[in-house]
């Protein structure tokens, strides 16, 4: 099915309602925030009288104002708003309430304030000198590394330099919150996660759960960045509006936004590697360390993640994975796209990259090598899990033979060798994303399907709408089970007074979890309906309910099993449908009839009012669990997830030898994402998450000045790839993959996992320079991003050398 | 004098007193009209997400009739005196979509939605100059090209791009002729006729009709900042590094529109966008064209003036070191008589110019390249499109034989003011290029110039990009 965005005809319109496009109310407020500029600093003074005394000023909140000032989703070691001291640049101070937005920022230039600089941590290197960390290192081991690499024929060790990259959601961080009686709030926010921002809000304000109610539409992106770094700003509104009874919208410039929210943490990573004559890896030990800035948001899991991807596609007999989360005075780090995957898969494909480099081979045969294969039982996990479904050998061979890599391979060389302004390269990267929350509470989900009298049909889940097509896919789910046109259900705005204790929408599970507890619902009432269904179509319809009710005249049709109790969305479905079928009635093109007399139907809308006027429950309920989640934390040791999304991608690039520019000229895409739900929504998953993760690893460069604030906080300055930078040629192709037996109807996530594909185009400017005299003996030490500078230096080191003095 | 702006907005006229002029239009339509599907995101002219179209019957040229894609965000109200203006809420018609949104719903170009009304706005711009030239088909790179100052962070343009080749032009009829009837095209000539002043406690803003008004009025009002499009201005406003609180538009003089070539003499008025530039020395210097490519984004482009540019003297901006490369003369006008200096005396300090505060910049006007002579224009940034430049560099040089005859260079990115690399210039006349005199060139070009380490580069990466570049000319030329 392919079937558009169920909110794409409005997106087109501009119809589609973001939270600042919600109506002025006559008496509503905005909020600008008044930050740090320093990275750590006491802050010694702090007056607003000029900020109170500009026009259109009504309030000034600070921490002092809250009922709680801590929040975090792992520790809650972060005020929300910052009082007497400040750790990053950035960091909320002051809250500046006013009826004019531009006067609330025109007013905040006017906070006198004056800071006692205290001693910072500015880097990883730094952190790691000064054992300024947060929470205890982690390992997983298997076997002995130092030993394999000690008696390996060839080793090599190295660092990798990772930045971070800014979420660059379009719709930047909003929220309003909405005073109701009895001190209620009622916020709108734009948020991946509205169970903990109700719970953020309600602990910030000292009030019960019971008394927020946190309301997502949808988003205007998110990516990460808000999953936990929504909420923060939520209760800011809500304070306000606490304190002054009135509605207060909160919106960000960009600026502000990307200057106070966390990014994609940085990385630098020590690996040392064992490996043999045909470059088949026998022993791997990597260093990950973090930097989570001032505060630990997500990073502990992140970090958790990027050392479960530190194996990626390749089977290592013997590893030992270290991680280290430092603290630092940057803004605290977060979710984004990939979590911690892409900073274990880059260390990874890096050093396949320098074995090919040091035994003078292609680094697609090192890659083959050392795939995952259940050929000699090389498909366990470092961490212990059986790798199962393992497709990753076919998409090798597949994309190699499609793309026609060895002889654009040999093409390349020649290029290379003639000539004189630019140079090429080109690479085939892989991802084995696995796919669970790697918290086990996480992996649970509710939702509520309503069908009406009409036969109409609402869904509500914990699920939340940034753009991804979570409500288009469930809405699929539910309403194929019962034989309906999509049209026919609408999915409602993500709330907590009706799906509580969710969890976010992060970690490409919003589909999986959601979708499964939706079906879970929709099942229960149509079992129901079935029995139903197939008592109602034995009697004569002219004494059905519509008829007869009102008169009283017949009996009632009782159900003898009301009730459908299963955790497994495949459990009762026929394979190849994905649907369930209950005393052998059919629900099919919005009829209702039993599969021994096709002749007999009940339109579905119809059967649905005979169901009502025989009291039969037209709502449910369901709550989903993924079974057989058991990672152990501590010993680094279990299965970790329910199944693993893969791919392969090859991409070629071009370098100009002049000025380091960089223009992918190829890429080429295969993907194993199971049975989807819905083709094109899938495919444009991909492509978005490729070219997203393209920009980490070549043009996005976070800058800051020596205290750590953000200077690159625009557009103009941060620069997210363009429509010119799409690789000429891209094609994305899918793998046909019917058995995913764990998941939801055989589907796949796909959030994320494309992401790390990207690394295909940072790994082919590696494999562009290689080519380079210069690096005949030692490799080039490029860091992500691969910046036009960053690959210049690298092609010309003797000029920069000149001029770095 | 009018007392209020007038301009048309989706077919209907509105009249606004100096508090709405002095908004962004962004903002008017989203608090003012509840027309809440333009969005801001970036507030700069960098994203596109707040894109509307635009007609401006006065403006002259290749583009001057139809409706044109505009950053709404960094478009004061008072610019669109006498424009209509046309936002997403204006495309569908009746329960049909336009073609450039119906394509972008079948075509999957939408994700999360927010920057889809600007990404079909850019395609509803494309889709009325593809039908004002009756072309039926969209390739691939009109796609790219009319989309190149949108972002988008979820689709990967992939969908967006098909979407656009699929507009099926033959179903569509222009906005222009579904909006812009005589009627109102007369309301709005009409409009133009008269000056106008608006003025409240706290904002000022006189448009005159002739440049000798201009003149007067400058002589009398010192402090008053002259605004074009207010695309660089609009930036510094939203981000409330200044106040547009004392403004005069030359917007409706006539003259100021005029771009042309009399005797080899290109002479460019004060309201030339940089699109019409591009249109006129399209064929006349392909090099300044393609050059002109790389310059922003296509709605800034066509709202942004190349005087602006030049006047605003930063030292990054793209079209001074192309203008100083053809030796350009600014031309300045006061109520004491007009003078026309060379630009490279223009460029003073950071951001300081030549121009004294009671003078009008009323054009430019350089020598088009002659056949024996070569220019060249280079420019890196940290993304090819859409980006400011790292460095920028022309030159315009003669050679015989690998001798030169005569060479001019200008460098932006490199200094605080956009510079001619004199010394350079001096040292490489009448000496024949072979390698060690290259080295030499480049060698004394570096002592020119300091460039600074800053958020776009090293100052190490723009002196290694200069001697690239240069060594890349001179042994082009030496050939």
């Amino acid at each position: 099915m392919k079937l558009p965005h169920d909110s794409a005809h409005n997106h087109v319109q501009g119809l589609s309602e973001y939270v600042d496009d919600r109506p002025l109310l006559k008496n509503e407020l905005f909020v600008d925030v008044f930050y740090s500029t320093r990275a750590h600093a006491e802050i010694k003074k702090i007056s607003f009288d000029k900020v109170l005394a500009h026009k259109n000023i009504v309030a000034v909140f600070t921490g002092h104002d809250l009922h709680h000032n801590l929040w975090g989703t792992i520790f809650k070691d972060q005020p929300l708003l910052a009082t007497d001291k400040v750790q990053f640049a950035g960091e909320p101070i002051a809250l500046i309430v006013g009826s004019d937005l531009a006067d609330c920022q025109r007013a905040k230039q006017l906070v006198e304030i004056e800071y006692n600089d205290l001693p910072k941590v500015m880097s990883i290197q730094e952190a790691r000198s000064k054992k300024s960390f947060i929470a205890d290192a982690r390992f997983i081991k298997r076997g002995d590394a130092k030993e394999a690499i000690k008696s390996a024929p060839h080793k090599l060790s190295g660092r990798i330099t990772i930045q971070g990259a800014d979420h660059f959601y379009l719709e930047s961080q909003v929220s309003i919150a909405y005073p109701l009686e009895d001190g209620q709030i009622e916020i709108h926010s734009s948020s991946q996660h509205p169970t903990e921002t109700q719970h953020v809000v309600a602990h910030a304000l000292g009030i019960p759960d019971k008394d927020v109610v946190c309301i997502v539409k949808r988003m205007g992106g998110g990516f990460g960045g808000k999953e936990s770094q929504a909420a923060p700003f939520a209760a800011m509104a809500a304070l306000c509006a606490q304190k002054l009874n009135r509605p207060v919208r909160i919106v960000l410039t960009k600026d502000d936004d990307m200057i106070m929210t966390g990014k994609r943490n940085p990385f630098e990573n020590d690996f040392e590697v064992g490996f043999d004559e045909n470059g088949r890896i026998l022993g791997l030990d990597v260093q990950l360390y973090s930097d989570a800035g001032a505060y630990a948001d997500l990073s502990t899991s992140i970090m958790e993640r990027a050392m479960l991807h530190s194996d990626n596609a390749y089977y290592i007999p013997h590893m030992h994975v270290t991680g280290q989360v430092c603290k630092t005075n940057h803004h605290p780090h977060t979710a984004f796209r990939g979590f911690g995957g892409p900073k274990g898969v880059a260390t990874i494909e890096l050093i396949i990259e320098r074995i090919a480099h040091a035994l003078n081979k292609d680094p697609l045969e090192i890659r083959k090598l050392n795939v995952y294969s259940d050929i000699e039982n090389r498909n366990m996990t470092h961490y212990g899990q059986k790798f199962e479904n393992n497709c990753l050998p076919k998409l090798f061979e597949k994309l190699e033979a499609d793309c026609n890599y060895q002889a654009r391979r040999v093409a390349i060389q020649k290029f290379n060798r003639e000539n004189h302004q630019y140079i090429k390269g080109l690479s085939m990267t892989a991802v084995k994303f696995g796919i669970s929350f790697t918290t086990r509470f996480l992996n649970q989900a509710n939702a509520m399907v309503i069908i009406h009298q009409d036969g109409s049909l609402q869904i509500s889940t914990g699920a939340t709408e940034m753009g991804q097509g979570v409500n288009a896919r469930i809405s699929q789910m539910v309403t194929s089970e019962l034989g309906l046109p999509r049209h026919q259900a609408r999915v409602m705005p993500t709330r907590t007074d009706k799906n509580a204790n969710t969890s976010p929408t992060a970690a490409s599970s919003g589909t999986d979890l959601n979708g499964a507890a939706a079906l879970l619902a929709t099942r229960k009432i149509k079992f129901r309906l079935s029995e139903f269904a197939s008592k109602l179509l034995k009697t004569p319809s002219d004494r059905w309910a519509s008829k007869t009710a009102g008169l009283g005249t017949e009996p009632e049709i009782e159900l003898e099993k009301p009730n459908l109790d299963v955790n497994d969305p495949n459990e009762g479905a026929i394979w190849p449908t994905g649907i369930a079928t209950y005393f052998g009635i059919l629900f099919k093109d919005g009829m209702v009839y039993h599969e021994d007399q096709p002749e007999k139907k009940i339109a579905f809308s119809n059967l649905i009012l005979e169901a009502y006027l025989n009291r039969i429950g037209l709502s449910d309920y369901a709550h989903y669990k993924i079974p057989g989640i058991e990672f152990n934390k501590l010993s680094g040791q279990g299965n970790a997830f329910l199944y693993f999304t893969q791919g392969v991608a090859c991409s070629e690039v071009t370098l100009n030898k002049d000025t380091g520019e960089l223009k992918v000229d190829a890429t080429d895409i295969l993907m194993d994402l199971g049975r989807p739900v819905n083709e094109a929504l899938d495919i444009g998953q991909v492509a978005g998450a490729f070219i997203q993760g393209m920009g980490w690893v070549t043009t996005e460069n976070l800058f800051y000045n020596d205290q750590g604030l953000l200077l690159s906080h625009a557009p103009s300055t941060y620069k997210i790839p363009s429509v010119q930078d799409t690789p000429r040629h891209f094609c994305i192709k899918l793998l046909e993959n019917e058995e995913n037996y764990a998941n939801v109807r055989g589907t796949k996530a796909v959030g994320e996992p494309p992401l790390l594909l990207a690394l295909s185009v940072w790994a082919a400017v590696n494999n562009a320079l290689m080519s380079l005299p210069h690096f005949e003996s030692a490799p080039p030490q490029i860091k992500i991003p691969a910046t036009n500078e960053e690959i210049l230096r690298n092609i010309h080191p003797d000029l920069f050398k000149m001029w770095d003095a | 004098m009018r007392k209020t702006i007038t301009f048309y907005l989706n077919g209907q006229r509105c009249d606004v007193e100096a508090a709405d002029a002095s908004m962004m239009l962004a903002d008017y339509l989203r608090y003012q009209k509840s027309l809440t599907g333009t969005k801001v995101v970036c507030a700069e002219g960098d994203c596109g997400a707040c894109s509307v179209l635009r007609y401006f019957p006065h403006s002259k040229g290749t583009d001057a009739d139809r409706f044109l894609a505009i950053n709404s965000c960094l478009a004061p109200v008072a610019t669109l005196d006498g424009s209509h203006v046309l936002t997403v809420e204006s495309l569908k018609d009746d329960s049909r979509l336009h073609e450039s949104q119906q394509s972008m719903v079948d075509c999957h170009g939408s994700q999360c939605g927010f920057c889809t009304p600007g990404f079909v706005m850019a395609y509803a711009g494309l889709c009325e100059e593809k039908l004002s030239r009756n072309e039926k088909v969209i390739s691939e790179k009109e796609c790219k090209n009319s989309t190149t100052g949108n972002l988008c962070r979820c689709t990967g343009y992939e969908a967006i791009i098909t979407a656009g080749t699929k507009m099926d032009l033959t179903k569509e009829k222009s906005l222009k002729d579904r909006y812009h009837s005589a009627e109102i095209q007369k309301e709005l000539e009409s409009v133009f006729n008269q000056s106008v002043g608006l003025e409240n406690s706290e904002y000022q803003y006189f448009a005159p009709k002739t440049a000798q008004e201009a003149c007067d009025y400058l002589s009398s009002h010192q402090d008053v900042r002259i605004i074009a499009s207010g695309t660089d201005l609009g930036v510094v406003h939203n981000k409330r590094k200044l106040e547009l609180t004392r403004l005069m538009s030359l917007h409706l003089i006539n003259d100021f529109y005029a771009i042309t070539e009399d005797k080899n003499i290109i002479t460019v008025g004060a309201r030339v966008t940089i699109n019409e530039f591009r249109h006129f020395v399209k064929n006349k210097i392909p090099e300044l064209a393609h050059y002109i490519d790389l310059f922003a984004s296509p709605q800034i482009k066509n709202n942004a003036t190349v005087i602006g540019n030049v006047a605003n003297a930063s030292p990054i901006g793209d079209t001074p070191p192309a203008l100083l490369a053809l030796n350009a003369e600014i031309h300045l006008q006061s109520t004491k008589g007009s003078r026309q200096i060379p630009l490279h005396e223009f460029f003073l300090d950071y951001r300081k110019t030549a121009k004294a505060k009671d003078e009008l910049i009323t054009a430019i006007s350089f020598k088009l390249p002659e056949k024996n002579q070569i220019l060249k224009l280079y420019k890196t940034s940290i993304r090819k499109d859409l980006d400011i430049s790292t460095v920028n560099l022309g030159i315009l040089a003669s050679a015989d034989a690998g001798t030169i005859k005569q060479i001019t260079i200008a460098a932006g990115g490199i200094a605080a003011i956009p510079l001619r690399l004199k010394k350079t210039e001096q040292f490489l006349m009448g000496k024949k290029l072979d390698a060690a005199m290259i080295d030499q060139a480049i060698q004394i070009a570096h002592s020119e110039f300091k460039p600074l380490s800053d958020v776009r580069a090293s100052a190490s990466y723009r002196r290694v990009l200069m001697s690239n570049y240069l060594r890349r000319f001179f042994s082009e030329v030496q050939v």
